[in-house]
């Protein structure tokens, strides 16, 4: 059923991976064992075949929708046990309104797993703070694709080193670089959406 | 000289037939009126509820009703005139007329000594409006770089002034600050010698945008009815990204843009009945593989050709886009990319085409080289646009009869007479003989636009600015570098 369950979340079909997670909870399999080998798993399959170019963008995104119809019949039988990979903030910085990016970056983060929590276009450094000290996730995320608003990305990373010491951040846009991030003190730089999701692994180990 | 900037009319290339741009026309009155478009701008919301369209300020919706969008298009203008500083720069854009130019606001150039990527600056803003004023096939300037080496309140006011201090074409772009747009106008009206002037020969206008999908949002608005109230022209550009930001199906894309950019117009229309809007695209699709946004689509050029359908068949001008290439220096993919996009645009009659010179990288890179080898491009392009024109002494049957079976035309008054206008005549291509071109130093196409490139910015001397007006410019704008 394990292998059932991969095979239908590869393949994008959300009804196959409820019907196979359903009958592998009759069949007494441990919901955390239905997430590690099957769902989880899978989405790692799904970002390799992405990075090689074999799956585009929208069937790894509905693969992803595929996993999350499987989550949410385990989800609730985890009994307290965290199920997500890790939490994650996200948004874009003032003045800046571009979101198709971060909207990709949060996509993939979901679908491997990360519980995100997206504060949209045009946020704060107040925002970003509030919603750290609400959600107290590991890391926060910041997306600017103007040179104008990376002045307010600079800011918010700043605040967020102050204010919220234990959170990671990790910076991404099309003007942002790894030397721009070392500049303001940012814990990662990612360029595009896989590596997104890489570095948001390695910043919560 | 003719008084206006040579003019071509495309419109040979439709990418879909008649009726299927009433189809679209359709489809869109229909999202206008059910589905509607988020106004996140209070005051642009209150003009559509005051003017009758139905709002729904909580949710920030406004639908658009047919009666609406039909005054609008009956109300904008079907021809709008884009001067230059000098009037043989003058751009008249209506029906098919096509001209090509510069696009961007990128952050970086690939330095003409050194062939390195580097931040661009405001001797590149200077620069490339000198190569716009330089090169015969390059109609306009929209702005196409962001100055680095500035302080961002003095960005505005040193893109617009650098540019018209290096070129005496059309000058159009985006603005970052109300002030900045505020000091645009003012140093512009400077120029011309006060705001009537301006307005009667307007040789600056402004770009404001449309969030794909269907989403009109705060600041940029506000620019945008700034603009209008002041009178100066403007352009309401969509980008939807045809699979990301708009339908992967090219019509729904079109279909989106449509919407999007005539609820821009109608608002305009709304604000001040006649103001010169033009109908706006700058659409492409996302890649599938890498998720990034593509610049030298083919595809790119399809949804382009036909939003000019669309604008078309409103009897109203188009700012679109063609030209770009997403190569990282101006090599062979560079060239065809560039091409085949120019060309599809170009031969589809859109009246405004920018972003086509110098473009590299998603939009994010300017060459000087290959702004050169573009100019080359577009002249290929509005070769095509200028077709084949028969008539009697075109088809010259007297002339073949003359020559009869066997003869040749090489030396005949009629090639003499005509060959300037029938043959394009390339710059940047080499035609040489293997043998010419090694002793020449087998430069490759690159190269050869380099020593051109260098050769405009050392040499050309564009009209620039009175010495008592530049330090009137200068005083008043401190900030101006
Ligand atoms: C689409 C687009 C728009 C759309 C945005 C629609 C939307 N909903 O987002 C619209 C038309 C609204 C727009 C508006 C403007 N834009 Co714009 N836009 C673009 C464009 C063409 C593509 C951006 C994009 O979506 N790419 C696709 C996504 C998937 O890629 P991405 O954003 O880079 O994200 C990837 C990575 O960067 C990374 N990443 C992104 N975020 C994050 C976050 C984290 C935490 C991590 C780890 C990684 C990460 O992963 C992502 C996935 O792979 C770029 C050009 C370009 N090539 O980037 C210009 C560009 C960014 N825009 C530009 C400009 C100038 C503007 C405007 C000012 C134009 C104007 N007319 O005034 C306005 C500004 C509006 C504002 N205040 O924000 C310039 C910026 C130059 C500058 N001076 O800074 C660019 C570079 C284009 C150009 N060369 O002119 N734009």
């Amino acid at each position: 059923m394990i292998q059932e369950i991969y095979t239908k979340v590869l393949a994008g079909e959300s009804d196959g991976v409820r019907s196979a997670v359903q009958k592998a909870l009759d069949e007494g399999i441990k919901p955390s064992k239905i997430i590690n080998d099957a769902l989880i798993k899978a989405m790692d399959e799904v970002g390799a075949r992405m990075k090689s170019g074999e799956m585009y963008v929208p069937e790894v995104l509905i693969a992803a929708e595929a996993m999350k119809a499987g989550l949410g019949l385990v989800k609730p039988l985890l009994e307290g046990e965290a199920y997500a990979v890790g939490k994650v903030v996200i948004g874009t910085v003032a003045g800046d309104l571009h979101d198709i990016g971060k909207n990709l970056v949060t996509m993939l983060l979901e679908s491997s797993g990360f519980e995100v929590i997206d504060l949209g276009v045009d946020a704060s450094a107040e925002v970003f703070l509030e919603a750290a000290g609400k959600h107290k996730p590991q890391i926060v995320g910041l997306s600017a694709l103007l040179t104008t608003t990376m002045a307010s990305m600079e800011a918010t990373v700043k605040a967020l080193r102050e204010k919220a010491p234990g959170i990671k951040t990790m910076i991404g846009g099309a003007p942002v670089s790894q030397q721009f991030a070392d500049e303001i003190g940012a814990g990662g730089y990612a360029p595009d959406g896989a590596s997104a999701v890489d570095l948001a692994k390695k910043l919560i180990q | 000289m003719s008084k206006v900037f040579q003019q071509y009319q495309g419109g040979s290339n439709k990418v879909f037939p008649g009726d299927k741009v009433k189809e679209i026309h359709e489809a869109s009155v229909h999202l206008m009126e059910k589905v509607g478009v988020k106004v996140h701008n209070p005051r642009a919301r209150q003009i559509f509820a005051d003017h009758g369209a139905q709002v729904d300020h909580g949710e920030a919706i406004v639908k658009i009703p047919r009666s609406m969008l039909e005054d609008a298009v009956a109300a904008a203008p079907s021809r709008v005139l884009l001067c230059g500083r000098e009037e043989k720069n003058d751009l008249v854009l209506e029906g098919t007329n096509t001209y090509l130019g510069t696009g961007g606001t990128v952050l970086y150039t690939l330095d003409l000594d050194t062939g390195e990527r580097r931040p661009t600056e405001v001797r590149d803003v200077a620069g490339y409006a000198k190569m716009t004023d330089a090169l015969e096939n390059v109609a306009f300037f929209v702005i196409n770089c962001y100055p680095q080496d500035v302080a961002t309140e003095d960005v505005d006011v040193n893109r617009f002034y650098h540019s018209f201090a290096n070129t005496s074409k059309h000058v159009m772009g985006g603005i970052y600050t109300m002030e900045g747009l505020k000091d645009v106008i003012r140093l512009s009206e400077e120029i011309a010698g006060g705001k009537a002037n301006l307005l009667a020969r307007p040789f600056v206008s402004f770009i404001t945008l449309i969030m794909s999908p269907l989403v009109m949002e705060v600041t940029y608005t506000d620019f945008l009815m700034e603009i209008v109230r002041y009178g100066l022209p403007l352009t309401t550009p969509a980008e939807p990204l045809a699979g990301a930001t708009a339908p992967v199906t090219l019509a729904g894309t079109v279909t989106i843009n449509n919407v999007e950019s005539l609820a821009g117009l109608v608002l305009a229309q709304l604000i001040r009945k006649g103001h010169p809007t033009l109908y706006g695209t700058t659409s492409s699709i996302m890649d599938m593989v890498t998720g990034t946004y593509m610049a030298g689509a083919i595809e790119s050029a399809l949804i382009n050709a036909g939003c000019a359908q669309m604008a078309q068949y409103y009897e109203i001008p188009i700012y679109a886009t063609g030209g770009m290439s997403d190569s990282k220096i101006p090599d062979c993919q560079a060239g065809y990319e560039s091409a085949a996009t120019a060309m599809i645009v170009a031969l589809a009659g859109a009246n405004y085409i920018h972003d086509a010179f110098g473009l590299l990288e998603f939009c994010t890179t300017l060459s000087y080289e290959k702004m050169v080898i573009d100019n080359e491009i577009v002249g290929m392009a509005l070769r095509a646009v200028r077709g084949i024109e028969v008539n009697e002494e075109t088809i010259a049957a007297d002339i073949i009869a003359e020559v009869g079976p066997g003869g040749n035309f090489l030396a005949h008054r009629h090639t003499a007479g005509h060959v300037r206008k029938e043959f394009f005549f390339p710059r940047v291509a080499d035609r040489q003989m293997r043998r010419d071109w090694e002793a020449s130093g087998s430069a490759d196409t690159a190269a050869r636009a380099k020593v051109m490139a260098e050769e405009i910015l050392r040499e050309h001397r564009p009209l620039g600015f009175a010495e008592d007006l530049e330090a009137l410019l200068r005083k008043n704008y401190a900030g101006i570098k």
